[in-house]
């Protein structure tokens, strides 16, 4: 009789991984960072966060409540490999100070990472 | 020129005509308010393409006030919700949910008088979730020092400001020592301003066993997001459901006063539902403008046609429709000020 882990485990499904793209978490204190499309190789900034509200592009109320740390989505412009995402990181960090970066993938065709109000 | 212009927002569902009671209510106190009717949700897909037409957002961003009905948030159609877009748009980040007990709800309560102040605007709720691999979902709490402040700020001012004692913190700070720690400091860092406010911290899971125990022991409470939002529904538990459970959602700039009860489609056009929530909502709204008089007045009304149990509306035994109870809160409130 297999245990309830062993049974959980049985009913892992494996999916289709994709990388598209990275969210990384820049911190300045110079307000909404700003990139050049495909300054760090090939990857084009979709939209950047502050506490979850989306600042750009596009509106951002003057009442927002903003932090030092930007979520900043990077999607790929063509599909990318592992080292394409470390060099993109490389040469970002010449010009920015980063406290983490989170790869996005898509499962089986699906995006495995959430939008921003 | 009218005193006041609030946008109204009557929302889906039972939403216009709840809305439309409170209305009738409203003006018959006497204040003197010009309403600017807009529209929200699922109807507005159709016209302008989104749940929330920036007609709506402009109205509201002129107005600084509003009143708004039920909305109903599609699950899983990819729309944003209306209520979070306007929370973030206007950064209404104090959510103000009072709930004291109402005799006619016969409670097995003595006491029962919490305001919480829920933060509305971060931790889990800031959207930033990732598959990290195909087995594994991750989402971030984010909570910051300036958030924090902020509505620990709040909270003690509004306390001070309506004649309460005692603020309690409430948090999970022996675990999430760095997000709830930073919640925490900011609190006491805040009640410094406050040395005439008593405040203390209470660990959330104490908090939940304590207030079903014996809620008559809390005055108000100050939560991060995930916390505030279960507790503040447990709190309309234990007033009797969220029909009599009023809310606001105020920012630094405008406030957005609503119940926080669903648009019960179902009965919709019917003129069954209690309208109490958003009428109590309504009464916060005229406070928040300076009319506390006639939101006394109100308030009493209510009280008393709720206390007779004559007119009022099937969920708390009665069989009057949604503004039969709202013109007896009226008649209440005329031979009251006679």
């Amino acid at each position: 009789m297999p245990t309830f882990t062993q049974e959980a485990i049985a009913t892992k499904k494996k999916k289709k991984i994709e990388l598209v793209g990275v969210d990384l978490y820049i911190i300045t204190d110079k307000g909404i960072p700003q990139f050049a499309d495909g300054e760090f190789g090939p990857f084009k900034c979709e939209f950047i966060s502050n506490r979850g509200t989306k600042v750009w592009p596009g509106f951002v109320s003057p009442d927002l409540l903003m932090v030092n740390w930007y979520r900043c989505r990077f999607m790929a412009t063509k599909p990318i490999k592992d080292h394409e995402v470390a060099d993109f990181l490389v040469q970002l960090s010449k010009k920015w100070e980063w406290s983490a970066a989170q790869k996005l993938w898509n499962y089986d065709g699906e995006a495995g990472y959430s939008k921003a109000y | 020129m009218a005193k006041h212009v609030v946008t109204m927002i009557p929302g889906e569902g039972t939403g216009p005509e709840i809305c439309e009671a409170v209305r009738m209510v409203i003006d018959a106190s006497g204040v003197d308010i010009k309403w600017e009717y807009e529209d929200i949700g699922l109807d507005c897909l159709e016209k302008y393409g989104t749940l929330l037409p920036e007609k709506t957002i402009q109205s509201i961003a002129k107005n600084k006030v509003a009143l708004k009905g039920p909305t109903t948030t599609p699950i899983g159609t990819g729309h944003k919700s209306a209520n979070v877009t306007l929370r973030k748009v206007f950064d209404l980040y104090a959510n103000v949910r009072p709930v004291r007990l109402i005799p006619a709800l016969k409670r097995p309560w003595d006491k029962l008088d919490i305001i919480n102040f829920r933060e509305n605007t971060e931790d889990s709720y800031a959207a930033i979730e990732h598959m990290v691999s195909d087995e594994v979902a991750q989402c971030l709490k984010v909570i910051t020092w300036p958030g924090s402040y902020r509505i620990a700020d709040f909270a003690l001012k509004w306390a001070r400001d309506n004649g309460r004692k005692k603020v309690l913190c409430v948090h999970k700070a022996n675990i999430m020592k760095m997000t709830d720690g930073l919640f925490l400091e900011a609190f006491r860092e805040a009640a410094k301003k406050y040395p005439d406010i008593e405040t203390g911290d209470i660990i959330v899971d104490n908090c939940a066993m304590q207030l079903v125990r014996n809620p008559g022991q809390f005055d108000c409470l100050v939560l991060p997001n995930l916390y505030g939002d279960i507790l503040t529904d447990l709190c309309a538990g234990l007033m009797g459901g969220l029909g009599f459970a009023p809310g606001a959602n105020v920012g630094d700039n405008c406030a957005i006063f609503e119940a926080v009860h669903g648009s019960a489609p179902k009965y919709a056009g019917m003129k069954k539902v209690n309208p109490s929530a958003v009428l109590i909502s309504g009464v916060m709204m005229l406070r928040w403008l300076g009319e506390k008089e006639a939101a006394d007045r109100i308030e009493k009304a209510m009280y008393a046609v709720l206390d007779e149990g004559k007119t009022v509306t099937y969920d708390v035994g009665g069989t009057a429709k949604t503004d039969e109870y709202a013109q007896a809160i009226i008649d209440k409130m005329r031979a009251g000020t006679k």
